[in-house]
């Protein structure tokens, strides 16, 4: 499976600045959008100079006149290109389909999480070609669409489907908590889905972030000398695979028989295990004061 | 593993990611495995495998950093 991101995340971005950045952040490649109007031609023999790794297409927009250049491009690139699934596009199913098997390509169809849209999407695909040039292209929207029917939706659109379009994750993760990621994420690994995941930012106000996050690469590590004296360490705001660290760092700089107050917005218990693990035995307590739902609070001391 | 279950975290939200990686785990049927993709090294989730369902589980690291780690973890037949 390959997680990805949208060069619609941070737009004004070169693609190869993109991907450095994008193999910094440990990302398998990008989404490449390509802006309406925009030469594709002109636009692929950039991507193909800056060495970027492209794990799917996407247009706004597909009609008869624009489909061959796009299943072409998919076809060199060897990768999927995704549309949305509007009414105007599905009317046209019958017209597009031979476009792209002709080039042995794969056109997707976007759908959010509506069961109802699924359902009939998946119909109409079935009957336009029975799936051997068109796909789905599944919209997760934690934070605008309801997910409760998602198992729903993905069992639909199982056999269809070629890719994942996450709007969030990323700088927007803690956001998203508690709308259903976790459990969209268990069914497509127990599905085997082996599609590629793209992300892309849920709102145009969140681009800011997207920016940062993809530029920040590492935060802050382990503990620093201000930790030493700090013995409240909130970790919320702190990238979850630098947290670790963190409280470790933080730890480590404690005075025997002071004690931390840890602020997290998880179970604490993997850092009782961790500790429990690496540290001689009673050589610390651990108290969990605050178990959730939104935050969780423990204090560690170092006996 | 071709064709295998792959459970990729890094985009679910910290506080479910565990509890995540956990369903997963139970829902396999001895023998069965998952691959757990990650940006960084999952040794804490590791120990809480081993307090909260020692002997029942195998770890292996399939890739180790500097950007991504993939563990596959197995469910043990017995």
């Amino acid at each position: 499976m390959g997680l990805s991101l949208s060069t619609s995340a941070v737009p004004e971005l070169s693609l190869e600045a993109f991907e450095t950045e994008c193999r910094g952040r440990g990302l398998d490649g990008m989404e490449l959008v390509l802006p309406r109007g925009a030469s594709l031609e002109a636009l692929l023999d950039e991507a193909k100079e800056a060495g970027a790794r492209i794990l799917a297409l996407r247009a706004e927009a597909i009609d008869r006149e624009s489909a061959p250049a796009l299943a072409r491009a998919a076809r060199s690139l060897g990768v999927p290109v995704s549309v949305p699934a509007g009414a105007e596009v599905l009317g046209e199913l019958g017209a597009l389909a031979p476009i792209f098997e002709r080039e042995d390509a794969k056109l997707l169809l976007a759908r959010g999480s509506d069961l109802e849209g699924m359902v009939e999407l998946c119909a109409a695909i079935r009957i336009a070609d029975g799936g051997t040039s068109l796909g789905v292209a599944w919209e997760v929207m934690p934070s605008s669409e309801k997910l409760d029917d998602a198992s729903a939706v993905l069992f639909t659109a199982r056999e269809f489907l070629g890719l994942v379009r996450l709007h969030g994750g990323g700088p927007e993760q803690r956001d998203q908590d508690g709308l259903g990621v976790g459990q969209v994420l268990v069914d497509l690994a127990l599905s085997q889905f082996q599609g590629p995941i793209v992300l892309q930012p849920s709102s145009s106000e969140a681009l800011p972030r997207w920016a940062k996050w993809l530029s920040s690469r590492r935060s802050a590590g382990c503990g620093t000398k201000a930790e030493a004296e700090l013995l409240e360490l909130d970790v919320r705001d702190v990238e979850p695979r630098d947290r670790l660290g963190t409280i470790l760092g933080a730890y480590a700089s404690l005075g025997r028989g002071k004690t931390m107050k840890l602020t997290v917005d998880h179970d604490p218990s993997c850092m009782y295990y961790t500790l429990q693990a690496n540290e001689p035995e009673g050589s610390f307590s651990f108290q969990t004061l605050e178990h959730g739902p939104e935050v969780w609070k423990a204090e560690v001391t170092k006996l | 593993m071709a064709g295998g279950i792959e459970l990729d975290i890094r985009v679910v939200p910290p506080r479910e990611k565990h509890p995540t990686i956990f369903r997963t785990f139970d829902t396999l049927g001895p023998g069965e495995a998952f691959t757990l993709i990650n940006d960084h090294d999952p040794f804490p989730l590791r120990h809480q495998f081993e307090a909260t369902r020692a002997g029942q589980f195998a770890w292996t690291y399939v890739e180790s950093g500097p950007a991504v780690w993939r563990v596959l973890i197995q469910k043990n037949k017995s």
